[in-house]
């Protein structure tokens, strides 16, 4: 348990993002080794590894790619999502900008298990720098014959890579808004299974689709390196392998750390340097999506699927936020659900209206005009958006305002009743002096 | 939205349909037509052309730009327009010569980013959304950038500044006056370089990390 | 609830597979075509389930956005277990499968509809008092049934611009907007004009069209009655009446030979507004524009109210006795020298009363309805060749067409709902469309936008490329075999009509010409032809070499040649035509058509001329000779609703009664009779024309069994071999398409047609 470097192996190499030196430390050898096996074989290679989706889901990744019909006239593709756009996650972010080639090495080989000639990486708009790294991997693929036809000489591996940036909206991380955005329409979610097809079966212009997390491609890379049965030595008996963790927040070495799964929460804590500015209050070990734990309950939690979902939260996308004794938790609240009624695509009444509701109640909390009942509303409208909006998004943007009620209920009561923050003047987040946030957010 | 600034105009008739202007140059329906390669429909190009218009126009777009849009991608008015309102990144008004995006998201928003908004707020004597007078800054917060633990991280153009307080924020202000770069065009510029194969080793990506001397560079 | 005319549509779009499965709703057991959704399914078993995005006729993509119609499903796996699903479903877009459990009002879902319609209602206004829709308002009826009884928003709503003006028709109301995105889907599914899409996101997301500007659509009216809010409105109507207040009036639009089903809002004899009425053979729940603010005329203040002899100069008004003593002292002098010119617009028993008029009492077999000049003397060569006149198919028909060809037509202006369907059958059954025209359009709502292959041809090479299309067939033989057919003739005639030859004299590259001709290969081929065509010079070779295409590719049913004008069609079958009586029964004498009339009137050989409803000196084809004719003729007699220019010209005014003050039938272009009915009364000395035609028809000496619109169907219904059986009690609601009675089967022929290179000539027409 603890840091193990599978992904991150070479991540202080200098020059890792050439492709020589990648090769040199022992790139594309999973894509030659995928190349000289059975299609189907690299699939079984992944479902022996026991990988599990790293963008939130936690979906096992094999599935997945078996889903895929197997008639290989049909156009099938593979999207990589990298539209890393839940608050604290930055994984996604230093994978590509230091090991675009091992991202790019897996999403080659999903296209060879998948029978998938093209390959689209989503990258978020705002990852200019990080884009250019992944453009410069795809084009020294192709000059190396990774990239093209007959791939490493195999008769009818062609494969294309392409990058498609987005434009400014987290709903477009969520894989069917994503598959809207990329095929140049609003990034609204479209439906799902059982209303209609699973992407692995009509995705984009109705051809089978595969979308994985960036970080759950460079697994699959680390995989195929090492050997599924190698990958699945590590972590737990149901949370194989390891995962990158974005440690954010009131510690003192913030930074992606790469741990095995299963490792207990107060270790990668006490890696990152413990908590920092006063004593530690809670922490939110996987995005802003998931719920809030307080600190007298984080020593029960391991890092995998299954402790932190017993535990009353989720692993996500491992964007782990550490808060000290002066965050006010209603201020953070309120920012998150701020964060999430700017980032709702307005298609389902639920989350449109809802999260803007919410919002306005945590303002109206949190400006003194709390009222008597105001926490039992948020929960009541949390439970009218929670499950009956049309896509994750209106889950997501109830979880943390359920959990931190939960768990920190006086504070909110405190808020209402004194109209004044319970950890008084310097509280964090700051309360900013503005007119109408959202309207500042959407002019931007 | 505000209630009031929208109550404001309040027009008897339809306005006339934007006039069918041209800016896109040779070299951009070039690249454009090569970015539509890309996919089996020419509509999927929406985004790339909308940034290629962007950079066209000035770095933001105007009614005219998106019916440009519009008519090289075969699409109506109202389906480009949909997409352009809907990504934050289209600016749908003029931008000042460098875009300062604070992000204030929950990392952040512990670790001072309110601070640098207000300093800036003072300091630039704009409020957010705003511009300056000269045209030099606009001002805005910014959701999530994805770098938390880099914070606090202020996007300007095609770049990330990370480490940002507001003791060196001014430093930043300082060196970007001087700069040429990170312009909404140079963004949108950038954006679509990316988009055509083979522009990599042209890309300036991570190579100009230490462009600006001075001010914080990213933490990697 | 169930009666708001929202949910007026029966069957889904989604066309379910014919595999039937069984379902449980609500602990029915029942059997559903297997993929059908829930709210359909539901409906099999009398369970309403609340909605207001879902719309059978639009594509689900967009839908299940409101989510008020969650229910609870648990699905059956094949070893019987019930699993129910973690989180409600929308019913709107749920397939049925074999083994579902559905529930529809568990305490859960109460307390969810409650919650959807509180934050549905957070930010809309609540302006119901002042809101045209207030009374007919799914958000109403909805709150009503399933809402909470208060709102604990406290917060300040949302806000915009009211009443923001989107069209000449249309004003949109931001605020009461529920974004349910029927009005977007529209413009895409339907009208195909994409002019509406959702700006911005989140809870600033709005509707919007051109960054405001004008919502160009030929159909833009269906939206407002789409709309399941206030939030589009018409117009014309806007806080004119209460609904309740509206007395309503089934009818038939006026305005085209489709005959759409509409109903006329009215009030204190004054028409409000027109609303579509359900009709699956003809415009399913759709109008155009033209028919849904095109009946303003009804209520105008123009119309004329009593009769007006036209004395040295001067209009002087007089009752009805005055007029008749002058007509008929006037028909009693003139003898056969008299002629009759309209019927287009009038119905099928004012047609007929018009024709025994003339053809029983004055003798003379001089009356044509037609203004176009061309037609030959009735459509006899297309009966002759095929056995029908005007349309082989039903309107409903064309949905199940392979690939259509329209030439010559603007349909989305001449035939709406033929428009609507072709564009059915693209976009919901994959069919191809081939679109020629000798002009192309710039209209935002257009065949070409869809055609697989646009031919703009040079005018009058319409034979040209007929023949052009014709020897791609038979060169790359993708004719299906015919043993029956001798060929080598035509073949002989059509190797000079290489795609190259083809291209020098219709202007249209060769190669598009190869691909549009292999699109014609996959039958069923419908063929619809329009005015550029119709009102050619040699359009009767032009329908015989389109007779020569069908007949090869084996569509001998599918020409379709609609007429223009409401009741073109219902005309012609009474018999207004100078060569065959009612059902086209050959007379024994051929008078004269409608351009030898206005000849004869122009040369003063015409003693008499009857105008019935026709504006002749601004509607026919050569305005010149019609003007002339008016002027020179003695003694013109006018039957309209309006002061028209023709009018100003005659002699003698009969003011007539419009479609909302008559019953009566009018037969469409799909040969289809339908029913109107009298709405209100304008004016007490208003007729309509039957009255006055059976009137004359008394003083004159002739019988007058005539007592209503009724009797003369009854008599029409005897007399018209192809309407027997058609009575008031058989058209019902939607009406009867009449059929040709059987004939032995024509023996499919081949008829030679040249090519004579354009007439400058005709252009001008
Ligand atoms: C609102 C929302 C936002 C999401 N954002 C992201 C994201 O930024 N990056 C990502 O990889 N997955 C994101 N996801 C998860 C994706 O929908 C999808 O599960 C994932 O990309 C599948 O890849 P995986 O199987 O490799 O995890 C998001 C989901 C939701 C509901
Ligand atoms: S305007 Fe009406 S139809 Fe259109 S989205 Fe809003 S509520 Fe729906
Ligand atoms: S009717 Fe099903 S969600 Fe709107």
């Amino acid at each position: 348990m603890g840091i193990v470097n599978l992904l991150f192996k070479n991540r202080l190499v200098p020059n890792i993002e050439e492709i020589e030196v990648y090769e040199a430390h022992g790139g594309y050898v999973g894509l030659r080794r995928a190349a000289g096996m059975e299609r189907q074989a690299v699939i079984d290679e992944i479902k022996a590894s026991g990988l599990r989706g790293r963008g939130g889901a936690g979906f096992p990744t094999w599935i997945k790619w078996n889903g895929l019909p197997k008639n290989y006239d049909a156009p099938h593709y593979v999207i990589c999502n990298a539209d890393e756009g839940e608050p604290g996650t930055y994984k996604d972010r230093e994978l590509m900008l230091k090991m675009a080639h091992t991202l790019v090495e897996g999403v080659i080989l999903a296209g060879y298990a998948t029978h998938s000639k093209k390959g689209y990486i989503y990258i978020r708009g705002e990852y200019v720098e990080v884009a250019w790294q992944v453009r410069k991997a795809i084009d020294q693929a192709y000059k190396k014959g990774y990239l093209g036809k007959n791939i490493l000489g195999v008769e009818g591996f062609d494969f294309d890579c392409y990058i498609h940036l987005g434009a400014g909206s987290y709903e477009c991380g969520e894989e069917s808004a994503l598959m809207s955005s990329l095929m140049g329409e609003r990034g609204n979610p479209r439906l799902k299974f059982p209303h209609a097809p699973l992407p692995t079966v009509q995705g984009i212009w109705k051809a089978p689709t595969l979308v994985n997390n960036v970080e759950s491609f460079c697994a699959a890379t680390a995989v195929m390196t090492i050997g599924g049965e190698e990958y699945a030595k590590l972590g737990t008996e149901k949370s194989k392998g390891t995962k990158i963790m974005s440690v954010s927040g009131h510690v003192a070495r913030p930074a992606n750390y790469e741990i095995e799964l299963g490792t207990p929460l107060l270790e990668l804590l006490r890696e990152a340097g413990g908590v920092t500015g006063g004593q530690l209050k809670a922490v939110i070990p996987g995005g802003s999506s998931v719920q809030i734990v307080p600190a007298d309950r984080l020593d029960k939690i391991n890092l995998d699927y299954e402790s932190c979902g017993a535990n009353g939260t989720l692993l996500g996308s491992g964007g782990f936020m550490v808060f000290n004794d002066r965050t006010d938790i209603v201020l953070l609240m309120k920012r998150t659900s701020e964060f999430y009624a700017h980032e709702s695509c307005g298609k389902c009444t639920p989350c449109r209206e809802g999260t803007r509701w919410l919002y306005k109640i945590l303002d109206r909390i949190t400006s003194g005009n709390g009222q008597p009942g105001d926490v039992e509303l948020l929960l009541d409208v949390c439970s009218q958006i929670d499950g009956r909006s049309y896509c994750g998004l209106g889950d997501a943007a109830c979880w943390p305002i359920v959990g931190a009620i939960k768990s920190f209920r006086p504070e909110f009561e405190y808020w209402i009743k004194n109209k004044r923050s319970p950890i008084g003047e310097n509280a964090l987040p700051p309360t900013p002096e503005r007119v109408n946030p959202l309207l500042t957010l959407t002019a931007a | 939205m505000s209630p009031s600034n929208n109550l404001t105009e309040r027009p008897r008739e339809p306005k006339p349909a934007p006039d069918r202007e041209r800016r896109f140059s040779a070299q951009s329906i070039a690249e454009l037509e090569e970015i539509v390669t890309h996919y089996p429909e020419r509509k999927a190009a929406c985004l790339p052309a909308l940034w290629i218009a962007q950079r066209e126009y000035g770095g933001y777009l105007t009614t005219s730009a998106i019916q440009e849009v519009a008519d090289y991608l075969g699409l109506s008015y109202a389906e480009v327009e949909g997409v352009a309102t809907f990504y934050t990144m289209y600016n749908l008004r003029p931008r000042g010569r460098h875009h300062l995006e604070v992000c204030t998201c929950l990392t952040c928003a512990v670790l001072g980013a309110y601070d640098i908004v207000h300093k800036l707020e003072h300091e630039l004597g704009v409020g957010i959304g705003q511009t300056t007078a000269d045209g030099e800054f606009t001002l805005s917060e910014a959701e999530c950038l994805n770098f938390c633990g880099a914070a606090t991280v202020v996007q300007v153009g095609d770049r990330y500044f990370t480490h940002i307080t507001s003791e060196n924020v001014m430093g930043l202000i300082d060196e970007l006056r001087r700069s040429e770069n990170y312009t909404p065009a140079k963004l949108a510029d950038a954006i679509v370089k990316i988009l055509i194969p083979g522009s990599g080793e042209s890309g300036g990506g991570s190579s100009d990390k230490e462009a600006l001397q001075g001010a914080p560079g990213p933490m990697l | 609830m169930s009666d708001n005319r929202l949910t007026q549509t029966e069957q889904s779009l989604n066309l379910p597979s014919e595999k039937r499965v069984k379902i449980k709703i609500n602990g029915i057991q029942v059997e559903v075509p297997s993929g059908e959704n829930i709210i359909e399914a539901a409906r099999r078993v009398g369970t309403e389930i609340p909605f207001f995005c879902y719309h059978a006729r639009l594509s689900k993509g967009d839908a299940a956005n409101c989510r008020m119609c969650l229910v609870e499903v648990s699905t059956t796996a094949p070893d019987g277990t019930v699993r129910k699903m973690p989180k409600p479903q929308a019913a709107c877009t749920m397939p049925a499968a074999e083994g579902m459990v559905i529930e529809t009002e568990t305490p859960a879902l109460v307390k969810d509809r409650k919650g959807v319609l509180e934050l549905l209602l957070i930010n809309h206004p609540l302006d119901c008092p002042v809101c045209d829709r207030g009374g007919e308002c799914p958000l109403q009826n909805n709150t009503l049934f399933y809402g909470p009884p208060t709102s604990r928003y406290i917060e300040e709503k949302r806000h915009f611009p009211k009443a923001y003006p989107l069209s000449e028709f249309v004003v949109f109301d931001r605020e009461r907007c529920i974004h349910c995105a029927r009005c977007t889907r529209f413009t895409e599914d339907i009208s195909g004009d994409a002019q509406l899409g959702f700006l911005k996101r989140g809870a600033d997301m709005e509707v919007g069209t051109f960054a405001q500007t004008s919502f160009i659509s030929k159909f833009s009216g269906n939206v407002i009655e789409l709309c399941p809010v206030g939030a589009l409105l018409s117009r014309t109507y806007r806080f004119k009446a209460r609904p309740w207040d509206l007395l309503t009036q089934r009818s038939i639009c006026s305005q085209c030979s489709n005959g759409c089903n509409i109903k006329l809002d009215y009030r204190v004899n004054q028409l409000q507004r027109v609303n579509a009425r359900l009709n699956e053979a003809v415009n399913e729940e759709w109008t155009c524009d033209k028919g849904k603010f095109g009946h303003e005329y009804v209520s105008s203040p123009e119309r004329l109210q009593t009769p007006m002899h036209k004395r040295d100069g001067e209009w002087v008004a007089v009752d009805w006795t005055e007029a008749y003593r002058i007509l008929v002292g006037r028909l009693k002098t003139s003898g056969v020298s008299v002629a009759g010119i309209g019927g287009a617009k009038a119905t099928n028993e004012d047609n007929f009363a018009f024709q025994k008029l003339f053809r029983q009492v004055l003798r003379s077999p001089n009356l044509d309805h037609r203004m176009g000049r061309y037609q030959g003397p009735t459509n006899s060569l297309m009966h002759n060749r095929f056995g029908y006149h005007t349309m082989g198919n039903a309107i409903a028909d064309l949905e199940n067409m392979q690939t259509l060809l329209v030439l010559g037509a603007d349909l989305q202006d001449e035939q709406p709902m033929l428009f609507l369907r072709i564009r059915k059958a693209w976009r919901f059954k994959s069919a191809t469309v081939v679109y020629a025209n000798d002009h192309a359009t710039s209209e935002t709502t257009n065949v070409s936008d869809f055609a697989a292959a646009n031919l703009i041809y040079k005018p009058g090479s319409e034979i040209a490329l007929l023949h052009g299309l014709l020897n791609v067939l038979i060169t790359e033989n993708l004719l299906p075999e015919n043993p029956a057919l001798d060929l080598t003739a035509l073949k002989r005639s059509l190797v000079e009509w290489t795609p190259e030859r083809t291209e020098q004299e219709t202007g249209i590259p060769a190669s598009e010409i190869t691909v549009a001709a292999r699109l014609l290969q996959h039958s069923p081929t419908a063929i619809i032809v329009g005015k550029t065509v119709t009102e050619h010079a040699s359009y009767p070779d032009i329908v015989a070499a389109l007779g020569n295409l069908v007949t090869l590719t084996g569509n001998i049913g599918n020409l379709n040649v609609p007429g223009l004008e409401v009741n073109s069609q219902g005309a012609a079958d009474m018999g207004v035509l100078p060569d065959v009586g009612p059902g086209y029964v050959p007379t024994a004498e051929t008078g004269m058509s409608t351009h030898q009339i206005l000849e004869s009137a122009a040369d003063r050989m015409l003693q008499t001329l009857w105008i019935v409803g026709a504006d002749v000196v601004n509607d026919y084809c050569d305005p010149e000779l019609a003007r002339r004719a008016v002027e020179n003729c003695p003694f013109v007699v006018v039957n309209d609703l309006f002061m028209t220019d023709t009018a100003r010209l005659a002699d003698l005014i009969l003011p007539i009664a419009s479609v909302a003050e008559k019953d009566g039938t009018y037969t469409n272009c799909e040969r289809r009779v339908q029913r109107i009915y009298r709405a209100f009364d304008l004016a007490p000395d208003i007729k309509p024309d039957w009255l006055i035609f059976t009137e004359v028809a008394a003083q004159m000496g002739g019988e007058a069994n005539y007592f209503s619109a009724r009797d003369i169907l009854r008599d029409i219904g005897e007399k018209v071999p192809h309407y027997a059986g058609i009575t008031p009690k058989t058209l019902g609601e939607s009406g009867v398409r009449w059929n040709y009675p059987a004939t032995e089967p024509k023996p499919a022929a081949i008829v030679p047609v040249t090519y004579t290179a354009p007439v400058r000539e005709t252009l001008s027409v």
